[in-house]
Formats: structure tokens, C-alpha cells, sequence
């Protein structure tokens, strides 16, 4: 197995433990906060029911029954009618919801009620966080080749300086992501949700894409939606996709003001390569410092395979 | 040889140790140069301090354009749920569901503009004054975002979305400026601690462990515990719900079920103007911190991988060698056989030089013979000639028959000294 095929076989193997951890999460808070959720529904219910049964209102049970109205909802069960058929913590909604917590976009909209959900998020949270920057940083240097320095060195070749190829580039792909992940994706998701305007919808990508995660906007809990659950994971795919897109951006950006000296002129930390080596090693092999490593290795164990080489058994062992 | 990482202790303990700051180098504990340490640790105070107000002027900023644009419509919302309420106060007689949908339903979008419809509204804070508005500001460039709080106007969100895109990296440049300079502080503490470690003569990875944990420890206490404790004073949260709103918040997701600073009414309102700057300054710090921590597990995570790779190439190394030095033994065997076989070939052809060249010597001798005997010899040379092949077959013959003289030339050749030449011809054939 040569070595580039080991680093996609790595990438593949990491990306693969990240969608595993992801249902791990799911279900955990499926198995946890479901029956919780069920009983408060239940108890909104009955709410409800005894609400209806008085002839006469005062304003103290109006209070009480909006006061426990508001904390139902803040933590998204609805008491509406027509909503009471999905749940929030079925399989794609518990997905969505770790997803939203690894990435740190944290929207809100649904958070876990009981204590031990409260407990398992945070050691989840934890554990996920960082495990989610390194499958970023992994993703977005694998991307990074064919992406940015191939083009730059095409923009070189055609008779531009480096300076302001590496300018030029970054414009292009800025231009090529805000049209990709905001203007398509904004429009999508106002066709498909009902009270969402085309700013309501680039208000959203942009929230989404920034971590923020206010969670004002959240797509795929409106009730009587269509293909919840493909609209649930399309929009995780969406998020992983345009996290990474942002990442390579501010590694462009990041590169290109390295070039330009702003780095220097705001004393920052540079990006500079052996930093990139070093982030590499272990998580993106293939590259020509990693290969140095292992052929080392296997250089020396072929010099005891050349005949002729040794005169004697004793220096073979030395050697 | 094969895994020089793994067998040097210091190297190794290179790969462990905690990514303290967000700078390219790792915080150095020893280092011996300490005027150029402190010439830098200056220069990047002043950058710090200055980038620090940047953000809180920035941050300032922010908090007066989202007071402007979101305070009218707050309160037009609230004047609405209010009318509402009455309406529904006024006909108290038997409600219908219907109509129980639309109040709940106005409730709740009451709620998400964030305005609360239950208790009175003369104490009711406005969600979007000052100290409020700079805590929203706080939370988008921080990228938290709560959410309880969220622009509704139009012109409110567009605003959102271009001082986002200007803060964020601002924000991250601070964010870096404060890690490095809690990494040098914390660095500093632990040289100190360390000169009196290395008395004990502790090995180097023990010390880099100790620092590390030392690091969680003393970070725990003050970022965690103390506000946690505070927070459950202040709040009234239990112990758990205080513990996960400081994770929530630190690494960044902030859902907003819970948030510092939310509960408007118990105290006076100028302890909540000064209560919620504290919180977003302990948010700033406790953030580098976290940062540093979760950077610390994301290097555990890759020097777990690195191991695991090392450990697969000195393995692989280790079969490498092993079949190398198996064939090499071969090899040997295979060698050490062939010359064995030369020198036997080149024995036996030194034997058949020496004897030619006897049997050369000889030949001279043949001329003081008789003429019985050289007939003889000259009868058997000229067999000689006439079959070369069997030189070697006759020449001991004759050479012994001339050697000894007339006694062979009857024939009668005594036993011993034939069947000796003939025992050479033998072994050498």
C-alpha cells in the first residue's frame, strides 16, 4: 500500500469515526431525553385539558398556565395542535442536535431537560469539540492542494507575480464560496421553508456558518414537514460542508496576508510551513516530510539486502 | 534505531506537552535567553492592551446600533401582547380551543422576540439597553450566540451579519494575544515550580505530566469552579445547571436555555449594568483557556495517532530487519559453502601442478637409461605422444618405472608403489 493511499484511507477512516460518533451522540440523547420529553408533553396535555374545563378565567391561572406554557417552550415542546406528531428527540433530530453541539454552533432550539442529558452533553461537548477541529483541519489541508495551491501556481505560470496571484485567488474562491454556500443555499431554504424571506434565509447560512448559532432561524422544525429526516441530514451534510469552506478561507486569508507582511506587521502568529508540517504529520500522510520518516526506515532495513555489501556476517549485524 | 522518537524520553515527551497559547512554538519552560523573552512578552502587551479596546470600542459601537434598530419594535411587541392579554382577561366567559391556539400562539411569538407576557410590566428590563445590547454584541463575536436574545427588524439582522463579519476575526486575534499572554504567565509560575521539581530529580516526562496537570487544575478553580459558585449564588441554579452553562458558553455553542444576567427582576438594576461586563470579561479569559484545553486534547488525540504510527513503523521496521538478517544469513551459508568448494578445486589443481611438474623432471633423467630401457621410453613416449589423454595415467607409470631403473623394465613392478600413484589419480579424480 503506497503512502498516499494510506493518508486517504486515514482521512476516509476518520471521517467515518466522526459520521459513528455523531450517531453514538444521537442516540445517547434519543435514549435520554425522549421519555422526558414525552412526559412534559403529556403534562401540557393535561394542562391544557383543565384549562378547557374552566368555565371562568382569572388572571393568576392565565399566569400559571402561560408561565408553564413559555418554559415548555423554551425548551421547544409546542402546544400547539398540529405539532404534537414530531418529536425533537427522534433519531435525525438527536443527530442534528450533536451536530450542532460538536460543531459549536448551538442553536437552542431544542436542549436536553434532564440533568443526566445536561451531564452527558457537556463530557460529549468535550470529547467532540476538538475531535471535530482535527477532522476540519484534516479535511480542509487535504482540499487545500488542489484548491488553493494549484490554482496559484497556475495564476503564477501565466505571467503574474506571487503577491498578487495569492490576491486574485483568494477573491475568486471568496466570490466561489459566497455563491456556492450562501445565495444557492439561501434560496433553497426559502422555497422550501414557509416563513423564511431570501434574507431570512442568508441571515441563517451566515449565523450557521459562523458558529454563532443564534437559533432565531432553524430549518426542518416547522410541523407537517416534508421529508424531515433527508431535510435534517442534508442540512448537517450542508453544515459540515460549509465549515470546512470557511476554514479554507481563513487558511487563504491567513496565508495570504503571511505573504503580504500583514502577519508580521500585526506581530501574529504566522502560518508558516513547518507549523503545516507539523499539523500534517499525523493526520494527512503523503506529504514529502512524512514520507521522510517511514522510507528512513525502510531504506535501512534494504541495505542489509544488497549482497556483496558485507564482508562479514558480524558487520551485517553492526550495521 | 527504527523508532528514534519512541527510545529518546525527551522527544517523546515533546509530543505531550500542553499546547499552552495559540502561538506556532510551544510556551519553551527552560528558556535560557530570558532579556529576549521579556523584550517580546512587552511588545505583545502593548499589541494586546491596544487590540483590547479596539473590541470594546468596537463592541460599544455594536451595542448602541442594536439598541437603535431593536428597541422600537421591542417595544411595540410588548404593547401588543399587553393589548392581547386584556382582550382575553375582558371575556372570561367559557374560551374555545381556537381561540386558546391563537393566545398561545402569540405567546410564544412573544417569547422568541423575547418578551416575557407573565407578571406585571413595570419591572420588566428591556432586553435591548446598554449592558444588554453589549452582552448581545459579546455573544455574536464571540460566536456563542444564546439566542435568547436575536435581532427581528430586517435592518437589525443585515447589521448582525456585517459586524459578524468584522468582529469574528477581530475577536480571534484577542483571543490569540490573550492565550499567549496566560501561556507566558502560566509559564512562568511553572518554571519556578519546575527548578524546585528538578531538585527531586524527577524525570523530564514526569515534570511535563505534573505541569499539565497542574494547568487543568489551577484553570479549573479559577475559570470554572469560582464562577460556578457564583453563579449559584446569583442565579439560583443548582450545581449541575451552573457547571454545564460555563462548558456551554466556554467552548463556544451557547444555546441559550440558560444565560448569565437573565433574570431581570430580584436586584437593582445598576448591580445587573456592572454584573453583565464582568460575566462577558470572564467569558474572554475563561475562552483562551478552554482554547488551550481543547487544543491540549486535540494533541493528546494526535500524539495518540503519532504513537500508534510509530509504533506501526517500528513494527514493520522490526520485520523488515528480521527478514533482512535471515536472508543475509543465507546468503552467508550460501558464500561460506562456495568457497569451501573453491578451495578443494584449487587443492586438487595444485596437486595435478605438482605431480606434472615432477613428471617433467623426470623426462631428463631418461637419457642415462639404457638402450633397452630407452627404447622403452622412447616406445612410451611415443605412446605419449600418441595418446595425451592418458598422460597422467601412464607418467607415474613410466615415471616410476624410469626412476627405478631396469627393475621395472622386466615388468614386474612391486605392489606399493603403484597402487600408491594409482591412490593419487584416485582422490584426484
Amino acid at each position: 500500500m503506497n503512502s498516499v493511499g494510506r493518508s486517504w484511507l486515514l482521512l476516509t477512516g476518520f471521517i467515518l469515526f466522526y459520521i459513528i460518533y455523531l450517531l453514538f451522540g444521537a442516540l445517547m440523547f434519543s435514549s435520554i431525553e425522549r421519555p422526558v420529553e414525552d412526559k412534559l408533553r403529556q403534562d401540557m396535555e393535561a394542562l391544557k385539558q383543565e384549562f378547557l374545563n374552566q368555565s371562568c378565567v382569572n388572571s393568576t391561572s392565565l399566569e400559571l398556565f402561560l408561565v408553564k406554557v413559555l418554559t415548555a417552550n423554551k425548551y421547544g415542546v409546542s402546544v400547539l395542535k398540529n405539532s404534537s406528531v414530531n418529536s425533537n428527540w427522534d433519531l435525525t433530530s438527536s443527530m442534528f442536535f450533536a451536530n450542532t453541539l460538536v460543531t459549536t454552533v448551538g442553536y437552542g432550539q431544542s436542549t436536553p431537560l434532564s440533568d443526566t442529558g445536561k451531564a452527558f452533553s457537556i463530557f460529549y461537548a468535550l470529547i467532540g469539540v476538538p475531535f471535530t477541529m482535527l477532522v476540519l483541519t484534516a479535511c480542509v489541508q487535504r482540499i487545500m492542494c488542489p484548491l488553493v495551491l494549484a490554482p496559484v501556481r497556475l495564476l503564477q505560470r501565466s505571467g503574474m507575480e506571487p503577491r498578487p496571484a495569492t490576491f486574485v485567488h483568494f477573491l475568486l474562491l471568496l466570490l466561489v464560496v459566497v455563491l456556492c454556500f450562501f445565495v444557492v443555499p439561501a434560496a433553497v431554504f426559502s422555497s422550501v421553508e414557509l416563513s423564511w424571506s431570501f434574507l431570512d434565509g442568508i441571515y441563517f447560512c451566515f449565523i450557521s456558518l459562523c458558529t454563532i448559532g443564534l437559533g432565531d432561524f432553524v430549518p426542518g422544525t416547522q410541523p407537517g414537514q416534508k421529508y424531515r429526516q433527508l431535510y435534517q441530514v442534508t442540512v448537517m451534510v450542508y453544515l459540515f460542508l460549509g465549515l470546512m469552506m470557511m476554514y479554507l478561507l481563513l487558511r487563504t486569508f491567513h496565508k495570504m496576508a503571511d505573504l503580504h507582511g500583514l502577519t508580521t506587521f500585526l506581530q501574529l502568529p504566522h502560518c508558516d510551513e513547518s507549523d503545516l508540517e507539523d499539523d500534517r504529520e499525523p493526520i494527512v500522510e503523503g506529504k514529502r516530510e512524512d514520507q521522510a520518516a517511514p522510507c528512513q526506515t525502510e531504506k535501512e532495513a534494504s541495505k542489509h539486502l544488497k549482497p556483496g555489501s558485507q564482508s562479514t556476517y558480524n558487520t551485517i549485524h553492526s550495521g | 534505531m527504527a523508532a528514534p522518537d519512541l527510545l529518546d524520553p525527551k522527544s517523546a515527551a515533546h509530543n505531550s506537552k500542553p499546547r499552552l497559547s495559540f502561538s506556532v512554538s510551544p510556551v519553551l519552560l527552560n528558556t535560557p535567553e530570558d532579556e529576549c523573552d521579556t523584550r517580546t512578552t512587552v511588545m505583545r502587551w502593548k499589541t494586546v492592551s491596544a487590540i483590547f479596546f479596539l473590541v470594546v470600542l468596537y463592541l460599544i459601537i455594536g451595542a448602541t446600533v442594536f439598541r437603535a434598530l431593536e428597541q422600537p419594535h421591542e417595544s411595540s411587541q410588548k404593547l401588543a401582547i399587553l393589548a392581547e392579554k386584556l382582550d382575553f382577561l375582558a371575556m372570561h366567559s367559557c374560551v374555545n380551543s381556537s381561540e386558546l391556539e391563537d393566545l398561545v400562539k402569540q405567546v410564544v411569538s412573544a417569547v422568541r422576540a423575547g418578551v416575557n407576557p407573565s407578571g406585571n410590566s413595570s419591572n420588566h428590563m428591556s432586553l435591548w439597553d446598554i449592558s444588554s445590547s453589549f452582552f448581545f454584541a459579546g455573544t455574536v463575536i464571540t460566536t456563542i450566540g444564546f439566542g435568547n436574545i436575536s435581532p427581528h427588524t430586517e435592518g437589525g439582522r443585515i447589521f448582525c451579519i456585517i459586524y459578524a463579519l468584522l468582529g469574528i476575526p477581530l475577536f480571534g486575534f484577542l483571543l490569540a494575544g490573550v492565550g499567549d499572554q496566560l501561556g507566558t504567565i502560566f509559564g512562568k509560575g511553572i518554571a519556578k515550580v519546575e527548578k524546585m521539581i528538578v531538585k527531586w530529580k524527577v524525570s523530564q516526562t514526569k515534570i511535563r505530566v505534573i505541569s499539565t496537570l497542574i494547568f487543568i487544575l489551577f484553570g479549573c478553580l479559577i475559570f470554572v469552579a469560582l464562577p460556578v459558585i457564583i453563579f449559584k449564588h446569583i442565579e439560583g441554579w443548582s450545581t449541575l445547571e451552573s457547571i454545564y452553562f460555563v462548558v456551554i458558553t466556554l467552548t463556544t455553542i451557547g444555546f441559550g436555555d440558560f444565560v448569565a444576567g437573565e433574570k431581570g427582576g430580584s436586584d437593582s438594576s445598576e448591580f445587573l449594568n456592572y454584573y453583565k461586563p464582568v460575566v462577558w470579561f470572564w467569558i474572554l479569559v475563561g475562552l483562551a483557556y478552554f482554547a488551550a484545553v481543547l487544543s491540549m486534547i486535540g494533541d493528546w488525540f494526535r500524539v495518540i495517532s503519532k504513537k500508534t504510527k510509530e509504533e506501526v513503523g517500528e513494527f514493520r521496521a522490526h520485520a523488515a530487519e528480521w527478514t533482512a538478517n535471515v536472508s543475509a544469513e543465507f546468503k552467508e551459508t550460501r558464500r561460506r559453502l562456495s568457497v569451501d568448494i573453491y578451495d578443494k578445486f584449487q587443492r586438487a589443481a595444485s596437486i595435478k601442478r605438482k605431480l606434472s611438474s615432477e613428471l617433467g623432471i623426470n623426462t631428463t633423467l631418461n637419457q642415462e637409461l639404457t638402450p633397452g630401457k630407452r627404447a622403452l621410453s622412447v616406445n612410451l613416449y611415443e605412446d605419449r605422444e600418441a595418446c595425451p589423454n592418458s598422460t597422467l595415467s601412464l607418467n607415474p607409470i613410466t615415471g616410476t618405472l624410469a626412476r627405478n631403473g631396469s627393475f621395472y623394465l622386466n615388468g614386474l613392478s612391486p605392489d606399493y608403489a603403484d597402487r600408491q600413484e594409482i591412490a593419487i589419480i584416485e582422490n584426484l579424480k
